[in-house]
């Protein structure tokens, strides 16, 4: 009985003695703390305004982030700030790489992307954040795209073919494919719509750019039969003429489409007839 | 009564009167309910901005239109009142009354 009781307190003994022996000999470089980046900061200026306070005027709030804690596009400022700051900042953002466009707001004047804009390193200068123009504001950076959408579908956005093939899918060659590239690659962030100037004045009337370039995506369409209800739709004031050709929506397409092209071909196509 | 209001105000009135048709397009059980809901819908969000805010009062008729359109579904045939709602409705009874005489 002694001799398994000397035992265990030998072993355990042992155990210490190593425990201790791994503490003591491990590098004083592996304790080190790693050597912090540099204070970045930068000022945010964020367009603030509530609904649930609707005396309330819409005001600009200023958050500094520091940038070195900070992914280097603008939608992870705002992404840090929410969850660091203030978690009442409300924006849409889903995919945080382009492809959804919920993200589009007003990003030192110009409409773009946040998850596509890069956050300028210089800290002399804010940078400052509205929501996308001449739209109604649900809340804080996030706009009503009620109307936008109903324009969209408007323009019946889908194929309409009265006779398909019997037996298999529609088939296109490669030339007529090809027509529609620079069109369907649209994601519909409503960038190019609300930086039209035509758009913010007759935005009840005037489709706008986006709606006009999926109009145009269907009209090119080879498979398509409804091209001329399809133009006899736009024949008129106020859908398509409001176009002056302005061009800020091909400027601001954070995709690098260009919609004023795309509506250019269809003001030709119904001058034509 | 020949008071001339503003396009701003006829717009209100016309927002109240549209709410109060919908509440009378539900179904009797709910109706009441509907009822309370409107009324202290309009006066709670009347009372909260000054007559003079002009952009207020449009986002909050935005607002309004918005809402109505979804109440205004012939599915839509109940809808919950708040506590809150049944208390302020009990304290301006005589308020109701009054509008109906007049």
């Amino acid at each position: 009985m002694q001799s398994v009781l000397a035992r265990s307190s030998a072993l355990r003994q042992n155990a210490l003695k190593t425990s201790v022996r791994s503490f003591a000999s491990s590098s004083a470089r592996a304790q080190a703390v790693p050597s912090e980046k540099p204070v970045l900061n930068k000022q945010f200026k964020i367009y603030r305004w509530n609904p649930d306070e609707p005396g309330d005027k819409p005001t600009l709030q200023t958050y500094n982030v520091d940038l070195n804690q900070c992914g280097p596009m603008i939608l992870d400022a705002l992404i840090k700030i929410k969850n660091e700051m203030d978690p009442t900042l409300t924006f849409r953002r889903s995919c945080r790489e382009g492809i959804c466009g919920s993200c589009a707001m007003n990003i030192n004047g110009q409409n773009t992307l946040a998850c596509l804009c890069r956050i300028d390193r210089d800290s002399g200068k804010d940078t400052k954040i509205y929501p996308l123009p001449h739209m109604y504001i649900v809340k804080d950076l996030v706009p009503d795209l009620t109307l936008f959408y109903k324009q969209y579908k408007s323009i019946e956005p889908y194929l309409q073919n009265d006779n398909p093939p019997a037996d298999r899918e529609h088939l296109q060659s490669p030339e007529d494919r090809r027509k529609l590239d620079g069109m369907y690659e649209c994601i519909l962030c409503a960038c190019c719509s609300t930086s039209c100037p035509s758009y913010w004045w007759n935005q009840d009337e005037y489709l706008g750019p986006a709606t006009l370039m999926a109009a145009y995506r269907w009209m090119a369409d080879s498979r398509d039969t409804y091209k001329a209800q399809r133009k006899e739709k736009l024949q008129n004031e106020m859908s398509l003429y409001r176009c002056h050709t302005i061009f800020n929506c091909a400027r601001t397409c954070p995709k690098g489409l260009n919609p004023a092209a795309a509506i250019a071909k269809i003001k030709l196509e119904l001058a034509a007839e | 009564m020949s008071a001339r209001y503003s396009g701003l105000q006829r717009e209100v009135f016309s927002l109240y009167r549209r709410a109060l048709r919908m509440a009378h397009t539900k179904p009797a059980a709910s109706r009441p309910k509907f009822e309370l809901f409107v009324r202290y819908t309009f006066r709670t969000r009347a009372a909260c901005v000054s007559p003079r805010d002009v952009a207020a009062i449009e986002y909050l008729l935005r607002r309004g239109r918005r809402q109505m359109e979804m109440y205004e579904d012939s599915k839509v045939r109940d809808c919950w009142v708040s506590a809150e709602m049944l208390q302020w409705g009990e304290q301006n009874r005589g308020r109701r009354a009054d509008s109906r005489q007049s």
